[in-house]
């Protein structure tokens, strides 16, 4: 019998195409880790833009002089930026000549999208070169007719705008950068741009100052009216609480996922992936990162849960020194930010004091 | 211990508390200050710690090149903590793992005691350890460890790999007192053929060839060769020039494991082996027989490393007097950058001693790396053909070993 040669297909299987397989990673418990990670990372930002306008930051104030229409809006920026640092892990796991096409895609469209107001293409009657009989002469005379296509400047503000449009669009991603790199870290499993995220933030934060809009720009603007907002003392506490946790979370199960996830990693053979292992192997590892990630979420759980009370108990009595009477009130402002960081400390002091009586103890050895 | 994690969120809690009081952002400094209090308690965590003791077992204490060892660790939580474990063992450079990993990240709860295992593999001969075990027990957020080193070294030695020889080559004149399995290119009792000559009276019918009778009508008898034990005398060139090459390729390498084939082959065959390496100076393991000595002959051979040059030559001066007179000297050398050969071969032969070669080219490695340009090599190539010529008019044997040969193919050629 002869033998039939199957000739290979010219469609590429999706395998050679992108590395979905990064995506869901082998381990579903990964992937979760991931997912929660990612909830975790928007919610403390959008919770972090609640506390910190970009309107009032010292950003937006420069920043208006070479972008003039530039105005970020949390609620805009944030989830597209998450999804923009995403985009940009998927574009990471396209294989070599289609990460390049789709490079060069992306760069066509958007081109496209902004000439395509100002282009507008007019076609001629007989945009193929045709004979036809000339009118009104006396003899039946024949010409060669062609008009080509031409290419007409139409609508050039249309364009400016769409130019303008992306070029606000793109200076969001200055105040949306935390949720970029803070997406593409989680998902690429790259420290740096996690660590990056945070530093961020902080800078931001670091830039903000309360009411500042209102001093260059009026109240329309700016989205509210008086200079000191309706927020308690004690709201920016709690709500600090909530964004120190929400960071713990998100610092904490993102650099779990890379940690578990180059734990599996050194089970595969080198330079090949998972499928090589047998079962009983893929199922012994998933086994251990079970236990791992269960007993990991449970400490975390209960370091949370303790970290959450003993903020409350600090605020607390806080408020109780700063609302009694007694000579401490006195000297010191309690109800304030030095308030709580005195508090604090004393809370630290006493946590020294308790950690010199418990655990190992070290000896030195002779030598 | 601080982790450089711990450091940084520490570093960074307290930064946005100072920075919080600057700017007066209350925010910055209530993060700060939970963030800060999440380090503080999680270094509360080591007072649970589990107590952790560590134990190694492995299947081998020696193996063959390419060969495998399983390695178990057994770990034992001795409190009543619980916590992280991370455990990693040292390997050498050129191990390799097959199965498992050397590194385990375990979550111990008291009195639990947990195995795992890894199998590696060694390509290459020499003396190895294994160890020592660093281990660390940690929070479950990896901010704050405590790390120990355990001295639980296990030394082991990897021997250069042996074949099975199909056939001997070796013949000497040379008897001793015990028969063995030897063929000492003399008429004698034996199993190996040597040659047909008419029956005599006397002759046994057992020996008659009936084949030869019935082509020829006259009565024939075999001859046999006669077998007998003798000292054998295996010289190996560790030169630094033997060292051509990468890995398992080199000269060298490919002397050991024929060597340590050729020991085995004549060991079990009840003959008395002697090892002779020569590079800087030259190391002996005595003639004696046994299993034994082939432990000892391996070790050495995996304890080789090239270095020196000197030369056969001088080699052969000292060492002749005292190898017993007519034992066959098996030569493991590349030939390579050493005038003295062919004067080494005329004393050698002269005095008695037959000397068989086996000569790994080392001409094959500097080609497949190529770092000789093709005129150069062709002229090295003619140059090592005369000098395999030149061996081979003295009568003697030799094996010129190309590098995809194994040991029993060249030996055959030998």
């Amino acid at each position: 019998m002869e033998e039939l040669e199957e000739k290979p297909s010219k469609i590429p299987k999706i395998g050679e195409v992108i590395n979905y397989k990064d995506f869901f990673g082998e381990y579903p418990i990964i992937f979760g880790i991931k997912i929660i990670s990612s909830l975790a990372l928007v919610y403390v930002i959008l919770e972090f833009y609640n506390y910190h306008n970009p309107l009032d930051s010292l950003i937006t104030k420069y920043a208006r002089g070479p972008i003039p229409g530039f105005k970020p809006d949390p609620a805009i920026f944030v989830v597209w930026s998450f999804i923009a640092g995403f985009g940009f892990y998927t574009f990471t796991l396209f294989k070599g000549k289609y990460k390049f096409f789709l490079l060069l895609a992306t760069v066509i469209l958007l081109a496209q999208y902004i000439s395509d107001p100002a282009l507008d293409w007019k076609v001629g009657e007989h945009a193929i070169p045709t004979k036809v009989e000339i009118e009104n002469s006396e003899v039946n005379q024949t010409a060669w007719k062609w008009e080509p296509i031409k290419i007409l400047y139409d609508d050039m503000e249309g364009s400016e705008k769409r130019i303008d449009d992306a070029r606000i669009r793109v200076s969001n991603l200055i105040f949306g950068s935390i949720a970029f790199l803070g997406a593409f870290g989680i998902w690429k499993r790259k420290g740096w741009a996690i660590a990056g995220s945070i530093a961020l933030a902080i800078i931001i934060g670091f830039l903000y100052s309360p009411n500042l809009c209102l001093e260059n720009h009026d109240a329309n603007f700016c989205g509210y009216e008086v200079k000191e907002q309706e927020r308690t003392w004690d709201e920016y506490l709690s709500s600090g609480i909530f964004i120190g946790l929400g960071f713990i979370i998100y610092i904490e199960l993102s650099y779990a996922a890379i940690k578990y996830e180059n734990y599996a990693e050194q089970f595969k053979p080198a330079g090949l992936d998972i499928s090589l292992l047998t079962d009983a192997q893929k199922k012994g590892v998933s086994r251990t990162l079970r236990t791992l990630f269960v007993s990991y979420l449970m400490n975390l759980g209960v370091m949370l849960i303790i970290t959450f009370t003993l903020a409350e108990v600090v605020i607390n009595v806080n408020d109780y020194l700063a609302t009694s009477e007694g000579r401490i009130q006195d000297s010191v402002e309690l109800q304030g930010p030095y308030g709580i960081v005195f508090t604090s400390l004393i809370f630290f002091m006493l946590l020294g004091f308790v950690r010199m009586f418990i655990g190992a103890d070290y000896d030195t050895e002779d030598t | 211990m601080w982790s450089k994690k711990a450091a940084a969120v520490a570093g960074g809690a307290i930064f946005l508390t100072l920075a919080g009081l600057i700017r007066l952002n209350y925010l910055f400094i209530s993060a700060g200050l939970v963030m800060l209090t999440f380090v503080v308690l999680a270094s509360f965590l080591d007072v649970w710690m589990p107590n952790v003791s560590i134990r190694r077992e492995t299947t081998s204490d020696n193996i063959f090149e390419d060969g495998t060892m399983s390695v178990k660790f057994i770990v034992k939580n001795t409190g009543l903590g619980l916590g992280f474990v991370e455990i990693y063992d040292g390997l050498p450079p050129q191990a390799r793992i097959i199965k498992g990993s050397n590194y385990t990240l375990l979550y111990m709860k008291p009195w639990q005691e947990v195995s795992f295992e890894y199998t590696l593999k060694l390509p290459i001969r020499g003396h190895y350890h294994l160890g020592p075990v660093k281990m660390r027990v940690k929070d479950a957020f990896d901010l704050f460890y405590n790390e120990r080193i355990e001295d639980t070294v296990h030394s082991f030695s990897v021997f250069p790999e042996i074949e099975v020889l199909e056939y001997q080559i070796i013949k000497s004149r040379s008897p001793k007192l015990l028969s063995g399995a030897m063929p000492l290119n003399l008429i004698g009792s034996g199993t190996e053929f040597y040659s047909l000559r008419e029956f005599v009276p006397g002759d046994s019918l057992r020996s008659v060839n009936w084949k030869a009778l019935a082509k020829t009508g006259k009565m024939m008898v075999n001859e046999t060769v006669k077998e007998d034990v003798m000292d054998v005398i295996i010289l190996v060139d560790a030169r630094e020039v033997s060292a051509v090459g990468g890995g398992r390729d080199t000269p060298l390498e490919m002397s050991c494991r024929g060597a340590a084939t050729y020991a085995k082959q004549l060991l079990d065959e009840r003959n008395k082996v002697a090892l002779m390496i020569y590079g800087e100076s030259v190391e002996k393991v005595d003639l004696d027989r046994g299993e034994h000595h082939l432990f000892k002959i391996l070790t050495a051979l995996s304890s080789i490393s090239p270095k020196g040059n000197l030369k056969l030559g001088i080699v052969l001066k000292d060492l002749l007097p005292y190898i017993p007179s007519g034992s066959p000297i098996i030569l493991f050398s590349s030939l390579d950058d050493d005038f003295t050969i062919s004067e080494a071969f005329t004393n050698t032969i002269s005095r008695g001693y037959p000397i068989t070669t086996i000569s790994p080219s080392s001409l094959d490695f500097e080609e497949k790396m190529n770092r000789i340009p093709v005129e150069p090599l062709l002229i090295a190539r003619m140059e090592r053909e005369n000098m395999v010529s030149e061996i081979r008019s003295f009568g003697m044997e030799i094996g010129d070993w190309k590098s995809d040969e194994s040991v029993n193919t060249v030996l055959q050629g030998g």
